[in-house]
């Protein structure tokens, strides 16, 4: 029996949808089936071949579970440096979209599963300005050509390229973080492939993002209201105040001394000031660890710093999402070279942060010899976008979006109150995000995004307050 | 000619014909007479093939019925005892389709069906679906579907059972017109009147065997009665129910 | 050649008698059309319904001693969970008085939350109501989320990563495709089309046969000089005829339906294709065939028409329960072995087809002959079965 089973299953040809001819294209394209970390589905992934050198992008589809013709959504990630295959998570929000629509991910050539150009630092930087430089430099003289050629207009014709492959008509775009500017930039080059845009941390193209202490500034401003309103938290009293006597006091003691949030005992590395300043700046990202940060300054200002300590573990796993080499051959050739001294200076008076951020890319940009690659004047575009920002975004803040977007014609703003970097997952942002692309022209009902609040201040040792009323948060929230 | 020879017919144990021989002969009205349970629709039915005798056999024209039952069918009209007819199909349908089963097709075909409307009057009833016939109209359906391939051998069984008078009547005609043409008929009957008034010859059947047979005047001189019936019912059911009823009407 | 015009002249005229027969039966057709509609049109709507209630009813839940932990309240209530605080109250009473869930908090509850002496609540729940398990559902998202953000503050005041409580990362990897998702979902379809074939041919082939032979009209057609295997045929061409069509139009209404179902909200593509809803049509027509002989010779031999019809109503729900049985035993239908035997070959295919997946043509072809060489052989025993003396009710 065993020969007859051979040819029953020898012989197996497709019928049914797939009989011979009919064929969608795709089928044809070699595709196998994958997964990302954070989407339990299967993606279809492609490897699509790009350049004069054997360059290959990772493409992931999540295919639409309909198959009705619409226009597929690409993702584009932020970094520069991160890879799109890392906002698969962003699909389980996206679910509603993915019915009816492919979602698209392409990593950019020297990013996530397209060949990461990570220089070795794949778990945490050096607290060392010095060394970090020493060893971008070590890396980027393996590699010069290929450093010299990773750019935004790169990686907005691979992207083309990758529409073309896969037969895609036009595209919308969903771009968060630097993935904005990436977008943005394919909306010049590329108007006539491109349906909508959806921009999430708006970083425009004439927006220099890397000046990031002004915008740190106010976040943490914004969280010292929201705070003083709100009766748990204003107990802290002026624990900004504290913040910046202890990040302009910090000593090598304090460094030496600082705990280990994964290991309990004292850090293995003194703590910087840069890095304590910087970590603040990171939790403003998010609401979750922003709402932590005044009980933690408060614990800190009597000597316990375990709960500072706390939030900076907050983002010991971020680090390897990002490609050095790919953020610094972009950064450097399409901001840092365009942003002067003086701008720096103007920028960092009078914030907690300071040049503690630029400060990293400036040293890394001297070991990073890359060509600038300036950008022309954005041109005049009609598509319709729909710009999603954070009240209290420490390094996209809505005013850019407000004042840099002018030359786009048919724009709506989303801002969430006290919303940090990054909102499309967050309440009924997914379901507008939504109701945008099925519609992009019409205007959208923003009032449930004023449903979105900050979470509850950390109160104690034991968390949120359960028993004082939160109402005056949330009013603190919609201003 | 029909002609049965000898055959043997059981069922479940019991003997329902034995050896039964008998022929019916060409261009003549055979009447088989019997009781009920004699074995009449029994025989009738091994003669059309539809029941298989255990022995003997049974010769249509010289075919024999159980080696070619197919050529036998083809020379031979059928109407059965209380027949049904396809209360959804019309007169029309309802003939055309037997016609074509027995091969007829093309001009053939319409002259078949012509001629059987004429005879039997069916005009009226031609287009209209048989549901809700009289039994008068459905006898005269069953009698053209029997007679529409116009075949050499007619066998009815107990053909003007719940007939009107009008109705017997064209039966009657059509049996004796049939005759004159040379059609060989052979019909089971219990009225003796019809027996009396359209056999050439009579069978009585008994106990699954002929007990009598002859024309009409032949079994009345057999038997010593001068009726039919007295005749048959001596025949039949013996000399001792023959001679009372013979006195009953003294 | 005269031989052969005859045999495909009586044929023709024997089909179309049967034919005219079963589609002038009205009420045969009828019970065909209608239970042909209803069993997409129940499939459609129980969907629409379920998918309804998972979306968009919710869940009413009154907090019990909520007005002291007004965080609680807040962070609970979403779109699918109302929550109303009360001082207090009776949970019985609450439950019986409309509301889903009650959950009652421990006297002194802050203090003790505030003094990580994990306090009680009292989750009151009818777990005999309908709504129970998805109320329940509600509560634990919203009360998990809440919970998480509390054990997350609580480790960061004390300095601990909140990773430390995530040893390991764990990644599902769903390797099913949205065909296969469809495939659990929409098992019982396929098995429903078989049972509609089953359904609708069953009027006509009892008509056809233990009633032709309880109107008497059997004896004059078997007295014909065609072979008993033509009638067979005939009968179960007609019978047939009516169990495909009652199918087809099962599938054709499945399909236009398809749009009105919530098929995506459940994840499942809607991957029926023009061909597919072809194949699936063609591929039934064996089927049809040997369903409608075999309900031809059990009424035959079934001693009255009431008896045919118990029978074949029995016959009917035998093979779909088979089918049914199977599939809930696990037993690997895909198997190739399997799809050569009828019915489990059928539904097999029905189903790969429905979610878009392929056949193996082969295979298809293959099962399709086996089936209608079941079918020849059943007219063969067909063919006998009407030469029995028994089949008349023999004097």
């Amino acid at each position: 029996m065993v020969w007859m089973r051979r040819l029953l299953l020898g012989a197996v040809l497709s019928v049914g949808p797939g009989l011979p001819g009919l064929v969608a294209a795709q089928d044809e394209l070699a595709s196998r089936a994958c997964h990302l970390d954070g989407w339990s589905d299967a993606l279809r992934c492609f490897r699509v071949a790009v350049g004069a050198d054997d360059s290959e992008l990772a493409v992931m589809v999540a295919p639409a579970v309909n198959d009705s013709e619409r226009e597929p959504l690409y993702l584009l990630a932020g970094g520069p440096g991160q890879a799109a295959s890392d906002l698969a998570p962003l699909l389980n929000a996206f679910r509603k979209i993915n019915r009816e629509r492919d979602i698209v991910m392409v990593d950019r050539r020297g990013a996530g599963l397209s060949g990461a150009f990570r220089c070795g630092f794949e778990r945490e930087m050096p607290a060392d300005l010095q060394q970090f430089s020493r060893r971008l430099a070590d890396c980027y003289l393996q590699r010069p050509d290929f450093a010299e050629s990773l750019s935004s207009r790169q990686t907005v014709e691979d992207l083309e390229r990758v529409r073309m492959f896969l037969g895609h008509g036009r595209i919308a775009l969903w771009g968060g973080s630097w993935g904005t500017r990436t977008a943005l930039l394919y909306q010049q080059w590329y108007p006539e492939s491109l349906s909508a845009l959806v921009l999430d941390a708006v970083a425009p193209i004439d927006t220099k993002v890397f000046l990031t202490a002004t915008a740190a500034e106010r976040a943490l401003q914004q969280l010292e209201r929201d705070c003083a309103r709100d009766p748990v938290c204003a107990r802290f009293g002026d624990w900004k105040g504290q913040l910046a006597k202890m990040l302009n006091g910090w000593s090598a003691e304090q460094a030496a001394s600082f705990p280990d949030p994964l290991t309990g005992g004292p850090v293995t590395e003194p703590l910087a000031r840069w890095v304590l300043a910087n970590a603040i700046r990171g939790a403003l990202y998010d609401p979750v660890a922003a709402a932590q940060i005044p009980y933690a300054v408060h614990q800190a200002g009597r000597g316990n710093y375990l709960p500072l300590s706390g939030i900076t573990g907050l983002f010991q796993n971020h680090a390897d999402s990002m490609a050095m080499g790919l953020t610094f051959s972009v950064a450097c050739a399409e901001e840092l070279n365009r942003i002067g001294a003086d701008e720096v200076a103007a920028d960092s008076e009078g914030s907690f942060l300071g040049s503690a951020f630029f400060d990293l890319f400036r040293s890394g940009c001297e070991a990073w010899p890359v060509s600038s690659k300036p950008y022309a004047a954005p041109a005049p575009r009609e598509h319709p976008v729909l710009l999603i920002s954070g009240s209290a975004d420490p390094i996209t803040p809505p005013y850019y979006a407000e004042q840099q977007l002018g030359y786009l014609s048919h724009r709506q703003h989303l801002v969430v109150a006290g919303g940090g970097h990054i909102n499309s997952r967050r309440g009924c942002i997914p379901e507008l995000i939504s109701r945008f692309l099925e519609m992009p022209g019409e205007p959208l009902e923003q009032a449930c995004v004023a449903d979105i609040h900050r979470p509850p201040f950390m109160a104690d040792a034991f968390g949120p307050a359960l028993g004082v009323s939160a109402v005056s948060v949330e009013r603190g929230d919609q201003l | 000619m029909i002609a049965v020879e000898s055959i043997n017919k059981q069922f479940a144990g019991r003997r329902v014909l034995d050896h039964l021989s008998f022929t019916v002969p060409d261009g003549q009205i055979t009447a088989l007479l019997g009781a009920n349970g004699a074995g009449k629709t029994t025989c009738l039915r091994i003669i059309t093939g539809l029941l298989r005798a255990d022995a003997g056999r049974v010769r249509l024209g010289g075919v024999d019925v159980a080696r070619d039952p197919m050529a036998a069918r083809r020379q031979l009209g059928v109407v059965g005892d209380r027949e049904g007819l396809y209360e959804r199909l019309t007169v029309a349908e309802y003939l055309t389709m037997f016609a074509r089963v027995q091969g007829l097709c093309g001009k053939e075909l319409d002259r078949a069906l012509q001629s059987v409307r004429e005879e039997l009057e069916l005009d009226e009833l031609w287009q209209r679906r048989t549901r809700g016939f009289s039994q008068g109209e459905r006898m005269k359906v069953s009698l053209a579907r029997a007679l529409v391939h116009r075949p050499r051998h007619l066998i009815l069984d107990e053909p003007t059972r719940g007939l009107d008078v009008l109705a017997a009547r064209l039966l009657r005609r059509t049996l004796l017109r049939l005759r004159q043409q040379g059609t060989t008929i052979l019909f089971s009957s219990h009225v003796m009147s019809e027996v009396s008034e359209l056999s050439d010859r009579v069978l009585v059947m008994a106990g699954g065997r002929i007990v009598g047979g002859g024309s009409p005047a032949e079994l009345l001189a057999h038997t010593g009665c001068d009726n039919l019936e007295d005749a048959f019912v001596t025949l039949a059911y013996g000399a001792a129910v023959g001679k009372r009823t013979e006195e009953e009407p003294a | 050649m005269a031989m052969d015009r005859i045999i495909s002249l009586q044929m023709s005229a024997l089909l179309r008698k049967e034919m005219l027969e079963t589609w002038r039966d009205r009420r045969a057709l009828w019970m065909a059309i209608c239970f042909s509609l209803l069993i997409p049109v129940m499939l459609a709507g129980t969907m629409v319904i379920v998918v309804k209630k998972q979306t968009e009813e919710s869940t009413r839940l009154v907090l019990l001693g909520g007005d002291v932990a007004p965080l609680l309240e807040q962070r609970l209530r979403s779109d699918s969970l109302e929550v109303e605080a009360l001082a207090e109250g009776e949970p019985r009473a609450l439950l019986a008085g409309g509301y889903d869930l009650v959950l009652q908090l421990e006297e002194g509850f802050v203090d003790r939350y505030e003094s990580f002496r994990a306090p009680k609540m009292y989750l009151y729940v009818d777990s005999s109501s309908t709504s129970a398990g998805r109320a329940e559902r509600h509560l634990q998202e919203r009360l998990g989320k809440l919970q998480q953000l509390v054990v997350s503050q609580r480790l960061t005041a004390r300095g601990v990563a909140p990773q430390l409580l995530a040893p390991w990362q764990l990644q599902v990897r769903d390797v099913s495709t949205p065909s296969s998702r469809g495939a659990l979902l929409l098992a019982m379809v396929p098995g429903l089309l078989i049972l509609t074939l089953f359904v609708a041919s069953l009027a006509t082939s009892v008509d056809t046969s233990a009633g032709e032979r309880e109107r008497l009209s059997l004896e004059a057609l078997l007295m014909q000089p065609v072979p008993g295997w033509q009638l067979v045929a005939a009968k179960m061409l007609a019978v047939a005829s009516m169990g495909w069509l009652g199918s087809l139009l099962a599938i054709a209404a499945l399909v236009a339906l398809m749009p009105v179902m919530p098929l995506a909200e459940l994840g499942i593509q809607q991957a029926t294709t023009a061909s597919g809803v072809i194949t699936m049509g063609l591929l039934l027509l064996p089927l049809a065939l040997l369903v409608a002989v075999v309900q031809i010779l059990l009424a035959l031999r079934s001693s009255s028409f009431k008896d045919a019809q118990t029978q074949l109503s029995i016959l009917q729900i035998a093979p779909v329960m088979l089918l049914m049985v199977l599939d809930a035993a696990r037993v690997d239908l895909a198997d190739s072995y399997w799809q050569l035997v009828p019915l489990v070959a059928q539904q097999q295919w029905l189903k790969s087809l429905l979610v878009g997946d392929s056949v193996s043509l082969p295979l298809l072809l293959a099962g399709s002959m086996v089936c209608l060489l079941l079918v020849a052989l059943s007219v063969a025993f067909g063919a006998r079965a009407l030469r029995r003396e028994s089949l008349l009710g023999a004097t």
